[in-house]
């Protein structure tokens, strides 16, 4: 019993990974820390897994955890650092649809996301996830609207992080 | 936000940024030992009970009062050993109760509170400890004054004090020796947890203002 629930916990996160990829890449800047980071919201997913009804899609309640644990739980702290490091960060650049100048916009604004604090960048990655207020508001424990004066702010802080 | 717009399209197409991991790591990682915060926590909030129970258990006074010829004190600190165990016990469930709820499918606010109050529970019984030596220290002083043969100088000295000079001078350096000691726990305290619960209680402020 506990094996099969073991297996489908395993398949699940393999299709799933690049959620947990995405939220390392925004909260560490090397690959060790990346690395290390993941393992943690692996163990910490699979602690959780019990509780997981599949009421929701195994996404939806993996992000929570995600950030959950990143925010919350993983102990090594994480400076954020200006420049764009490593291989994760610099792969995602690198998309063959992009022209350069378009390229460089990204990088910067990626840069300025990196410089954000721990809680804003939550908010950050459940809006390029595409989640709705409701959801954001939920995950992070806070009212809908104050989730969406926050992400106003955010947006405020990011264009004054881009032009000095 | 054009630009955030922009990011938004490239992150929700990328998929091909990240080195997979297989079934066969992932399975290796869940294997391999937590380092959250909470683990940490639980670990040295299980070695402060422990700690203090020791100390409380250890520190047992009734040979003492024998030595003193202080039986008429007896019930009463029978009464005090038995309250100070209900105390224990209850904190231990209090600790308990707050550990189980400790979830990660809550939400961040929920989480962090959680955590949070299951330190100060932990913290709670610590000045409770502190909070009993004190006192026992204090009873501990008047039996030795009333009951000791040895500090009867001391109270000849008293009793032929004009004012309260002597008087004034013991109470002054018991308190502060109480007074240097807890400052000396506190900031043990504060080192100890601020390490462990600098990035999380950050996050929580942060997170309690938007809310405002």
């Amino acid at each position: 019993m506990s094996e099969t629930l073991e297996q489908s916990f395993v398949k699940q996160l393999k299709e799933n990974q690049n959620i947990v990829h995405k939220i390392c890449r925004l909260y560490t800047t090397d690959s060790d820390a990346h690395n290390d980071l993941f393992q943690e919201i692996t163990i910490q997913l699979w602690k959780a897994f019990p509780k997981f009804r599949g009421e929701s899609k195994f996404s939806t309640w993996a992000y929570r955890v995600a950030l959950n644990t990143a925010i919350t739980l993983y102990r090594k702290s994480t400076r954020s650092v200006n420049t764009v490091t490593y291989e994760a960060q610099q792969h995602f650049f690198v998309q063959d649809e992009y022209n350069h100048e378009e390229e460089e916009r990204l990088k910067l604004m990626y840069q300025a996301v990196q410089q954000l604090n721990d809680i804003e960048k939550a908010l950050v990655y459940m809006y390029l996830e595409d989640k709705d207020y409701a959801e954001i508001a939920e995950t992070l424990g806070i009212s809908e609207v104050n989730a969406r004066v926050k992400m106003n702010r955010i947006k405020g802080k990011l264009i004054k992080i881009l032009n000095p | 936000m054009e630009e955030l717009d922009l990011l938004k399209k490239a992150w929700q197409k990328d998929t091909q940024s990240f080195q997979q991991v297989t079934e066969n790591e992932i399975y290796k990682m869940l294997h391999k030992n937590s380092s959250s915060s909470v683990k940490w926590i639980l670990i040295i909030s299980i070695l402060e009970f422990v700690l203090w129970t020791f100390i409380s258990v250890f520190f047992n006074t009734d040979e003492y009062i024998k030595q003193m010829h202080a039986e008429e004190m007896m019930i009463y600190l029978k009464i005090l050993t038995y309250v100070n165990y209900a105390v224990i016990l209850w904190f231990l469930y209090c600790f308990y109760t707050n550990y189980v709820k400790i979830s990660a499918t809550t939400s961040t606010k929920q989480l962090m509170q959680d955590i949070l109050r299951t330190r100060k529970t932990v913290q709670n019984y610590v000045w409770y400890n502190l909070g009993m030596m004190f006192v026992s220290m204090i009873i501990g002083f008047i039996m030795e004054f009333l009951y000791n043969p040895q500090l009867s100088v001391i109270k000849d000295k008293i009793a032929h004090d004009e004012g309260n000079g002597t008087i004034i001078k013991i109470v002054c350096i018991l308190s502060v020796v109480m007074i240097v000691f807890l400052v000396i726990f506190w900031l043990f305290y504060k080192l100890l947890y601020g390490f462990l619960l600098r990035r999380l209680s950050n996050n929580y402020k942060e997170l309690k203002k938007i809310d405002l």
